[in-house]
């Protein structure tokens, strides 16, 4: 308990707790909102008020997935797919770091460069996933190399804008204390930017699942995408459903472990 | 980028030449979407002595931070000469707020140090020796948004003085401090420069540190910056900053300096 000056009366008291305890309601109630929604989605299921066919009862999901779990069939289509994001990803955020890096730092190579970046970023990665497996073929490869272009892009944005935002100062300081170029680059910008770079690799592990969604529901013969869609093919609508709670869930603790790095490696930002 | 200053090295029959030497400085800022020129200095020129403190007094928007920034090479001039006399460059203690904010305490100050490939035990070395001379020995490992404005304000001193250069660039380095804490610093810094011998110019806007501090103050008038004194300030070293106040001639110098910055045109 913290200690209570004595000239506060009951009610002055009363009334300078009252936001911090309407604030913990609201946290509780946070919590339980998302439930509530489950809540209502089975009993609208259970009393046949939504079409049982498209949405099956959470529980009946439930079952389902734990079949699933046991009979480990989920496990081979949860690999495929990370091996597929895991390699793509850093196919794409490693040169997007870097490009991002030389971009923001030197003007001449932003002026010449950055229209051939601005005009290829808009291009929906889905749209010339064709074209990628035309090249590429169906195996792996082009699934790393359609990921890869999606995360490259946002990585080179993020990154580029945040050495572009560095504090002048931060500048003067490194040439003051007699910097080199490529001192310059390592020591300032690349610290100066990590927070940006990691809103970009947050931003872009969300969308590589997007992608890789897409890509395995047309050219896979494996991962959760596949899952999803020959689920749905089979008319398992379940199934289909443990599929999506399993990729979005990837997702958020993909997040997660972003995040704790980010806490790891960027101490100075405030999170 | 190619130098815009000439760094000479001193050779034993130039001991006695000032270490900066500048004339006629002008330097001016254009804004071309608003198609607008600010003067920033105009038509400076004073020299600062090898082991000399320097202080130059002004408004703020007088040019101060302008002509400490050329001297540091991190402004063009527009004419002018600027000479420094020195076999180092000047190290500079910026105005704002310059901690690197990804590094620790230790590593800031040892920064300079680093980007020189020193080895890690001399770097260490130097470092304990600045955290211990700016107090800062139990906060070796803090990161800055952990320090006071203060605290941040020494790791700056700490880290232009750890390459030892010759001259020391500071630019209202207590400005945002408060009197206490700015007295304690003001004697720490005389000390240093009492024991180093280093050509210090600093600036501030209050004329009762520079009186303080200078062995000679340069007083600038409001936008377009020029010099209207460069006053003399006689007291003895080594110097207590608190009783130096109870010295009349402290006092004397201090209406001088006020009249002049009250009505420049008169000087
Ligand atoms: N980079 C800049 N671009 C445009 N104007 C500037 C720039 N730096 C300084 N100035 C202008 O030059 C004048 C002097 O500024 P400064 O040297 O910072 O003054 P002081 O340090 O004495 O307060 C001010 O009017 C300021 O607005
Ligand atoms: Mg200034």
């Amino acid at each position: 308990m913290s200690a209570v000056p004595v000239t506060l009366t009951e009610d002055e008291l009363r009334r300078l707790k009252a936001p911090a305890r309407r604030e913990r309601l609201f946290r509780l109630a946070s919590y339980f909102s998302p439930l509530l929604l489950l809540l209502l989605w089975e009993l609208s299921s259970q009393l046949n008020l939504s079409d049982r066919r498209f949405f099956p009862a959470p529980s009946a999901i439930a079952q389902t997935a734990w079949r699933m779990v046991l009979s480990f069939e989920l496990f081979d289509h949860i690999g495929a797919t990370l091996r597929r994001v895991g390699v793509g990803y850093a196919m794409g955020a490693v040169p997007g770091i870097v490009m991002g890096l030389i971009l923001g730092l030197s003007r001449p190579v932003r002026r010449v460069l950055g229209p051939i970046f601005s005009a290829l970023y808009p291009v929906p990665k889905i749209a010339i996933l064709p074209l990628i497996l035309l090249v590429f073929g169906v195996g792996d490869a082009s699934k790393f190399v359609v990921i890869a272009i999606g995360v490259f892009f946002l990585m080179l944005y993020n990154t580029m804008s945040g050495v572009m935002q560095t504090p002048q100062i931060y500048m003067d300081v490194a040439k003051n204390a007699g910097a080199t170029r490529l001192q310059t680059f390592r020591r300032i910008a690349f610290p100066a930017a990590l927070p940006s770079i990691f809103t970009g690799l947050k931003l872009a592990a969300g969308s590589s699942y997007i992608i890789i969604a897409a890509a395995e529901f047309l050219g896979a013969r494996s991962g959760i995408g596949f899952f999803i869609w020959a689920s749905w093919q089979t008319f398992a609508v379940s199934r289909m459903f443990v599929g999506i709670v399993v990729i979005s869930a990837m997702g958020y603790l993909t997040i997660l472990a972003l995040e704790a790095l980010e806490r790891r490696f960027v101490p100075w930002a405030k999170h | 980028m190619a130098a815009a200053l000439e760094i000479v090295r001193p050779s034993p029959a130039e001991a006695d030449r000032p270490a900066i030497e500048v004339g006629h400085l002008t330097k001016a800022f254009y804004d071309s979407e608003g198609d607008r020129v600010t003067v920033a200095v105009s038509d400076v020129s004073f020299s600062v002595a090898s082991g000399e403190f320097v202080c130059i007094v002004g408004p703020s928007g007088c040019g101060k931070t302008t002509v400490l920034r050329i001297l540091a090479d991190l402004e063009q001039k527009l004419s002018g000469t600027v000479k420094l006399h020195s076999a180092t460059p000047p190290a500079m203690v910026f105005q704002e707020t310059s901690v690197l904010p990804w590094l620790t305490v230790s590593e800031n100050i040892a920064f300079p140090l680093s980007l020189k490939g020193v080895s890690g035990a001399e770097q260490e070395k130097r470092v304990r020796d600045l955290l211990a001379l700016t107090g800062l020995t139990d906060f070796a490992r803090a990161r800055p948004h952990q320090l006071s404005g203060g605290m941040k304000q020494r790791v700056s001193v700490a880290r232009a003085l750890v390459d030892d250069r010759d001259i020391l660039l500071m630019d209202e380095p207590f400005g945002s401090l408060d009197e206490q804490t700015r007295l304690v610093l003001q004697q720490e810094l005389l000390r240093i420069w009492e024991t180093t011998g280093k050509t210090v110019v600093f600036i501030t806007h209050s004329v009762d540190e520079a009186l303080t501090l200078a062995d000679r103050v340069l007083v600038m008038s409001p936008r377009p910056g020029t010099l209207v004194a460069d006053l003399e300030v006689p007291f003895e070293r080594p110097r207590d900053v608190v009783e130096m106040r109870r010295d009349k001639r402290f006092w004397d110098l201090t209406y001088k300096v006020w009249r002049l910055l009250a009505s420049p045109a008169r000087a």
